[in-house]
């Protein structure tokens, strides 16, 4: 009986390195929609394989555009080295969400996008301004997050890719 | 009110327990603050006034608390001394403005609390916020979504709008009850969706309850004399439910896209339509085709009499209280000086068109170079409705209380509210270090019906060019100079920016809006702006000084006015 006791103390004084394994949110679980409509679970974005990107993004945001626009340039190198993929989901509203595919498309960008057309994934990741961009392990845990764009900006979004991997 | 007191005492428990556990695994804690202040200074030339309390702030805090399939969330607002544009439409006060209480599994959503939500394109409810523009129609109740097979989803909705920081919910008369259901084919029928077919219709029923006891003392502005009336509808004349529906198709195959949703309302006297009765309706319709490198967009939209409030009373200045979302479908600009004659939707009467190509000169071209050159062409018109008074209106020498008029319904009215066409290039150069972004966009804009100051048309041609130039790989240099020449209102506007970054963590900068064309030479203000801004992760910490034009602040095609300021800003966000 002591024996056990002395476990569960020991096992609740190392709790807290337990739980660290676990200290990371997971990505909330919101429905989202495609750019063909289709309805989207944000559960869809870990397969338990590789690490995902998030950016919330929009067609009037600049530093939105500027971001993802420079993250296109070395996507391919990203999607060799880590497996990564990357969920451009829009807030657009009702306003410019036809806009979106058309955008999109027209760039050529090879990301997930999503459409999030009242802000509820928004919301649910507590997101005060876009451009937000977090990148979540292969658990869906988000281990990293960042708010507005500054050319080179995507220099530390490889660190920390390049951080999981090891 | 009583249930507020125990979904508060519940979250508490629930927040307090997980505290003690740290973060385990019982859940996580998130959240996000705010807190935007400034310090005014007075300036007449610019009509910035003498404020009594000079310093004031907006702050926020929201706390979720989540659990597998479990969330609790409570918001704090403290706006006791908001800014001043806050102020002025009423956005006042401090108290736990959300609270709310959400399971969802694969089947099942349920909320209890505080709510947001949409149904198809917002025409019969749109509970949202936008805190910029101080909006927030959140409702307070109880809602469900269902997902009874794959491919359905049905919401219910019961709920008490939020009016500002009047918490007095008990005493409110008013409540918004409604039910939407949608069905995707393309992912019920798997034969549907591996033929690359999408094909969605839904529907939604809105109903907005407001009692009538006593005959209601209405002030407005009539339609034939244009003056300020005072008058009474007896209150066995005002309808006390009134009802929307809608209903709504999307389709999409290989690239090709089609939506489109109509909207109906019934008769709804109040003070934006003049208290009339006649129905009201809206109807958007929106073709699109995109593939690599190339994608168009156009779309024809129709609003009649669909300002739809939770109280019949509120008047048309303000957003507040609206369950519904009608929008503005042109295109948002992110150049600074078209921002001052952005296009305001107008629920109540416009009918238009709107169009919008892009297209990418591919890479590695000659004329492409080694990024290509993407342009976007874009057009827009709207147009008022038209209104043909009914006799009872025109005997009566009011619309107060009628049928109002007639319109046609793919009848463009009279009178142009607004129309724009413009194009603009972006090109990254071979060495990767200049970008070019070049824009001209012609505005017409009718100020008398948009901005309520009866002003000759405005027309504006602008011209906007922005170098951007990467030092190396964290420094960067942007240089934006926008010019708007124009005869009517203020005349011509020239505005400069200069930006300068540290990826990832500062930016400093300096502008200028100059109103070098007024025809008052007193008035040929520098609207100058200095800013910095310190970004670690998901914290902002932002300090500037400058002056603000008096004008309008438009954001998804809903506009407010916004005094004109001077002074100091500290702005702190952050979420975790």
């Amino acid at each position: 009986m002591k024996r056990i006791l002395l476990l569960a103390v020991c096992l609740l004084a190392f709790s807290p390195i337990f739980a660290q394994e676990n200290n990371h949110p997971r990505i909330p679980s919101v429905d989202v929609k495609t750019i063909d409509g289709e309805t989207f679970s944000t559960k869809q974005m870990y397969t338990g394989e590789h690490p995902f990107i998030i950016s919330l993004w929009a067609t009037w945001c600049v530093p939105c555009r500027e971001e993802l626009e420079a993250i296109s340039m070395v996507y391919d190198d990203w999607v060799e080295e880590f497996g990564v993929t990357l969920f451009a989901v829009s807030i657009d509203d009702s306003r410019s969400a036809s806009k979106v595919a058309p955008f999109v498309r027209s760039k050529g960008w090879e990301y997930v996008v999503l459409q999030d057309v009242n802000s509820d994934l928004k919301r649910a990741l507590n997101v005060v301004d876009v451009p937000f961009l977090c990148i979540c392990n292969k658990y869906g845990e988000i281990v990293w997050s960042h708010t507005s764009y500054a050319p080179g900006g995507e220099e530390e979004i490889y660190e920390v890719l390049k951080s999981l991997k090891d | 009110m009583k249930t507020r007191t125990i979904i508060i005492a519940l979250m508490l428990t629930v927040f307090a327990g997980s505290a003690a556990f740290g973060q385990s695994k019982l859940g996580h804690i998130s959240g996000d603050f705010g807190f935007n202040g400034m310090y005014y200074i007075p300036d007449s030339i610019i009509g910035a006034k003498e404020v009594k309390e000079k310093v004031r702030a907006n702050t926020w805090l929201n706390l979720n608390y989540t659990n597998g399939g479990f969330t609790a969330g409570v918001r704090y607002e403290f706006y006791s001394f908001p800014l001043i544009d806050f102020e002025d439409i009423g956005y006042k006060g401090q108290g736990l403005t959300n609270y709310f209480l959400d399971y969802r599994n694969d089947f099942i959503q349920v909320t209890a609390g505080t709510f947001y939500e949409q149904f198809g394109n917002g025409f019969t409810l749109r509970a949202y916020e936008d805190r910029q523009l101080g909006i927030d129609n959140s409702l307070l109740g109880a809602r469900i979504r269902v997902t009874p097979y794959k491919g359905i989803t049905l919401k219910g909705v019961w709920g008490i709008e939020r009016k500002n920081f009047d918490f007095e919910y008990t005493k409110r008369h008013d409540y918004v009850r409604g039910l939407d259901g949608e069905i995707s084919f393309g992912d019920m029928i798997k034969k549907i969706g591996d033929a690359g077919v999408s094909f969605s219709i839904g529907g939604s029923f809105v109903s907005k309850y407001e009692k009538s006891e006593n005959d209601m003392y209405i002030n407005y502005i009539d339609f034939f004399s244009e003056m300020p009336v005072s008058a009474i509808l007896p209150a066995d004349k005002i309808p006390e439910n009134i009802a929307t529906w809608a209903a709504r198709l999307n389709f999409g195959y290989k690239g090709f896209r089609l939506d489109g949703e109509f909207a109906h309302k019934i008769n709804d006297p109040n003070n934006t339509n003049n208290y009339i009765y006649k129905n009201g309706n809206a109807f958007l319709l929106t073709a699109s085709y995109s593939m690599k490198g190339f994608g168009v967009e156009a779309s024809f939209i129709r609003s009649d009499n669909m300002d739809f409030r939770s109280q019949r009373n509120i008047s048309a200045s303000t957003p507040l209280l609206g369950i519904n979302y009608i929008p503005a479908v042109n295109r948002q600009y992110t150049y600074a000086l078209l921002g001052n004659y952005t296009y305001a939707s107008q629920p109540n009467g416009q009918i238009g068109v709107q169009a919008q190509v892009n297209y990418k000169i591919p890479k590695n071209t000659k004329v492409g170079g080694k990024y290509g050159i993407d342009i976007t062409v874009n057009y827009a018109r709207f147009h008022d409705v038209e209104q043909v008074l009914v006799s009872d209106a025109v005997a009566h020498q009011t619309v107060k209380g009628t049928e109002g008029y007639t319109s046609r319904f793919f009848k463009f009215g009279d009178n142009l509210l607004y129309q724009d066409v413009g194009i603009d290039f972006s090109h990254r150069f071979n060495n990767k270090k200049w970008k070019l972004d070049l824009a001209y966009n012609f505005i017409t804009y009718n100020l008398t019906i948009l901005q309520g100051h009866p002003s000759p048309m405005f027309k504006g041609h602008n011209v906007m060019g922005k170098v951007s130039y990467k030092i190396n790989n964290k420094h960067a240099l942007k240089l934006e100079i926008d010019h708007l020449y124009a005869k009517e209102d203020d005349g011509s506007w020239l505005y400069g920016l200069l930006e300068y970054s540290i990826a990832p963590n500062w930016f400093i900068s300096v502008a200028d809006q100059w109103n070098y064309g007024n025809d008052d030479k007193a008035h040929r203000t520098h609207y100058y702006n200095i800013a910095a801004a310190y970004v670690i992760k998901t914290t902002r910490i932002a300090l500037n000084f400058g002056k603000t034009k008096e004008g309008i602040l438009c954001i998804g095609g809903v506009c407010r006015s916004v005094p004109a300021s001077y002074g100091v800003g500290l702005s702190v966000t952050t979420s975790f």
